[in-house]
């Protein structure tokens, strides 16, 4: 079984954000990346894969050199190769990235394509679903359990009220939930073998953008919360709060 | 082992009056791979750590669970500084005690687990020991198979660690020394499978006189070793403290570390190298609890204003920052001179140690301070900062202890250049003119002319203040030798003053 999981690096969850001065983009000089945290998930959903088939588990990544260092993350969880898409900076439109990550994934002929449902940054949720139309294999999105038998996948997914059981035949793309697995710290060991693992140079060119930021902004900001009381003699004020100047029930 | 005496050291220079700025100018960096791995390992500890450690429960249940020593050990952090040849990451002075500074950030019990394990614990099998004897044990030590400890202080031999009981008699018959007392205050003592013990054995001189003299061995616990209760402590509960005691405990004589009456020099050799780790976990338990403060003095209102708006608050909040600037500093600088290797760094080890963990000490007491009433509430973290803290002065040689060792040392140096010169000696006021002109234009050149020559603009005022007070720490050290001779020995308030002006020079 030949795997591959296509990561992205994002800033980390608690960095504040600053936009830049352009407006349209923003300011990455203070800001601390991560890899995407539904990218852990493909990463440890791969290396179950690995463990239980024996086989290589490829990270592919497109964006500029800063990257690599999330690439080394998955490495040092246990992934046996990479191959970074280099480019100056990340494009916003997912139709670019997933063209060139098209490009490559066709080199690899990969049995299991494993992908976060999105990047937290952006929030596209884009590129499983484009990967698909573009390799012209199925695409399950949004696991939250997952199950390779022979050629035979069977992936869970949550829905509405339920959870949604869907059966393909490899080769497929998975795009991972939270809760399909617990991703694992990487140890030294793996931090180590990581060191060794070197991590192929593509250059691929891009396809044209069809997307652009018109501008960035911060959201509003919130007004300041206030404390009522507390207890049950604090109920009465609240509701005439809620009514006269919050205006959200009447 | 001789060789080392001669090694050079930045500290030891100053107090002669060099300064040999190439040691520690400019500011070392890390290498560029060295570094992204260590940012593996920090990213993976603070991942573990989110999720598995609870600083307070393990405080109040006075241990670190098993679940979580097993989880560290299989993440390889029983292992960092053991050489890949023998299983373990081989990672650098600096990468290491950059592990203890993020450990020291979540728990220092969980700290001390690890660096008396890796600092100390199997330290003098790593300095001193022989390749059949690391191949036995450091694969083992490396995965956390062994948890290892340093037994040194007994119940009557604490900082005076040469008037140790604990004895060893060779049996020559079984090939096998038998070792008998008590150790006392052993971290790891409970947990531990490795034991690295000094005791006295009777050794004959060349003349033939008998004489008692320090041997270390390697012990393991299926040789007989036992371990009393966990003490009862006011901080880092967690951490495993006990007696340990050796009951005609025999242990065959290839365990021995190093030559057989030369284990005081091992004992001080594994502190000197160990020291620096405790300012690392110090620095990292000062900068969350500076961020803990902040939290605090932003939100905290009082005088209807954040305490943050205040300048007594704000003059707290800076020194704080301040104290972690510097002793983050010279705790680095320190382990780029371990990693260079071939430099004497005894002084700044020990310099380190004492600044960094006297800092921690004064910062929780602010930051408690500052938090006020909450402060001294077990609901809230501050209080288990500072019983967690207090510990760190005392260990590892008690700051106070550490101090007359840094100025004897860096005195030692000059005292044995100017016995040299000799008769300059025997007429104190003749010759301390003669000298303190040799002195003064023999620092100001090597200061001023040749030495530091590119510092940012801004810090001109600094480096002339800097090589003022080096001359003076020089001019006084010789003066002082003058005057005094050997009994210096006794003058403990002036030894402790010297050093800390050496501290505040590092
Ligand atoms: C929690 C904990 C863990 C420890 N872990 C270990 C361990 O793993 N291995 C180990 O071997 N030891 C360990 N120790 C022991 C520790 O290193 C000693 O407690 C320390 O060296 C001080 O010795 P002491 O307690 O006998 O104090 P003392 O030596 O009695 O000192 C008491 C006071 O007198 C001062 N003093 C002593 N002599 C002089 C002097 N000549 N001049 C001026 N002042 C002096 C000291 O500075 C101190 O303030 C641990 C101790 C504790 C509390």
């Amino acid at each position: 079984m030949n795997i591959a999981v296509c990561v992205k690096q994002v800033p980390d969850t608690e960095a504040r954000i600053k936009i830049g001065e352009d407006k349209k983009s923003i300011d990455e000089s203070e800001i601390n990346f991560i890899l995407n945290p539904y990218d852990e998930l493909a990463v440890e959903e791969a290396l179950k894969l690995k463990e239980a088939h024996e086989s290589d588990v490829t990270i592919i990544s497109l964006g500029p050199d800063r990257i690599t260092s999330s690439m080394r993350s998955a490495l040092a969880m246990g992934a046996t190769k990479a191959i970074h898409i280099k480019i100056d900076s990340t494009p916003v439109d997912p139709m670019i990235t997933a063209t060139a990550l098209a490009q490559v994934l066709k080199e690899g002929n990969y049995d299991v394509i494993l992908l976060g449902k999105q990047a937290i940054d952006d929030d596209n949720a884009q590129i499983g679903p484009i990967l698909s139309e573009l390799l012209d294999i199925p695409a399950i999105n949004v696991i939250t359990k997952l199950d390779i038998q022979g050629d035979v996948v069977i992936a869970e997914r949550q829905i509405e009220g339920g959870v949604e059981k869907t059966e393909a035949k490899l080769p497929v793309i998975l795009t991972t939930q939270r809760g399909l697995n617990e991703p694992r710290y990487a140890s030294l060991k793996g931090i180590m073998a990581a060191k060794k693992i070197q991590i192929e140079e593509k250059n691929i060119s891009l396809t044209d953008n069809k997307i652009e930021i018109v501008e960035i902004n911060n959201p509003p900001q919130k007004p300041e919360g206030k404390i009522v009381g507390e207890g049950a003699e604090a109920v009465p004020e609240l509701i005439r709060l809620l009514k006269e100047e919050a205006k959200v029930i009447s | 082992m001789k060789k080392s005496e001669t090694l050079p050291s930045f500290s030891k220079s100053l107090f002669s009056g060099y300064l040999v700025d190439e040691m520690v100018f400019p500011y070392p960096e890390q290498d560029k791979e060295e570094k992204e791995n260590l940012d593996l390992i920090l990213e993976t500890f603070r991942k573990f750590a989110e999720d598995n450690i609870d600083s307070s429960k393990f405080d109040e249940i006075c241990e670190v669970p098993t679940t979580v020593i097993d989880d560290l050990k299989e993440l390889g952090f029983f292992g960092l500084v053991i050489p890949e040849e023998y299983g373990g990451f081989g990672i650098t002075s600096t990468s290491y005690v950059r592990v203890l500074e993020e450990v020291g950030k979540v728990d220092g019990s969980i700290a001390l687990l690890i660096g008396a394990h890796q600092s100390i614990g199997l330290k003098g099998l790593l300095l001193f020991g022989t390749k059949e004897q690391k191949e036995k044990y450091l694969p083992k030590l490396a995965t956390g198979e062994m948890i290892a400890a340093y037994c040194l202080t007994e119940p009557s031999a604490g900082s005076d660690a040469g008037g140790i009981k604990t004895r060893v008699v060779r049996d020559k018959k079984k090939g096998v020394y038998i070792l008998n007392g008590t150790k006392m205050w052993i971290t790891n003592g409970g947990i531990a499978d490795f034991f690295t013990v000094f005791a006295k054995e009777e050794i004959e001189m060349p003349d033939g006189e008998k004489k008692d003299k320090i041997t270390a061995l390697m012990v393991t616990r299926d040789m007989g070793v036992a371990s009393s209760k966990q003490e009862k402590k006011l901080g880092i509960r967690a951490s495993s403290t006990t007696e340990v005691i050796f009951d005609n405990v025999e242990v065959p004589f290839e365990n021995i570390i190093g030559e057989r009456g030369k284990g005081f020099k091992v004992a001080m050799e594994v502190l000197n190298s160990g020291r620096v780790g405790l300012a690392g976990g110090s620095v990292g338990g000062s900068k969350t609890m500076l961020k803990q403060a902040i939290t605090h003095v932003k939100e905290r209102q009082q005088f209807n204003r954040p305490l943050i708006e205040f300048e007594a608050i704000k003059d707290k909040i800076s020194q704080i920052a301040i104290n972690i600037y510097a002793a983050e500093s010279m705790t680095y600088l320190t382990t780029a001179l371990i990693d260079s290797g071939k430099v004497d760094y005894s002084l700044e080890s020990a310099m380190s140690k004492t600044y960094a963990t006297d800092r921690l000490w004064e910062n929780a007491n602010e930051v408690l301070q500052m938090a006020g009433g909450i402060g001294y509430s077990q609901e809230y973290p501050y209080e288990q900062w500072v019983r967690d803290s207090r510990i760190n002065s005392i260990f590892e040689g008690t700051n106070e202890i550490l101090r007359l060792f840094v100025a004897l040392s860096g005195i030692q140096e000059r005292g044995e250049y100017l016995k040299k010169i000799g008769k300059a000696l025997k007429d104190p006021i003749k010759g301390f003119g003669v000298l303190s002109d040799y002195a003064v234009s023999y620092v100001k050149d090597r200061l001023t002319k040749e030495r530091i020559q590119d510092v940012h603009s801004s810090l001109t005022e600094s480096k002339a203040l800097f090589e003022n007070w080096a001359k003076n720490l020089h001019i006084t050290t010789e003066r002082v030798l003058m005057k005094y001779g050997k009994s210096i020995i006794q003058k403990q308030i002036i030894q402790t003053r010297l050093a800390d002006a050496m501290i505040y020079l590092y």
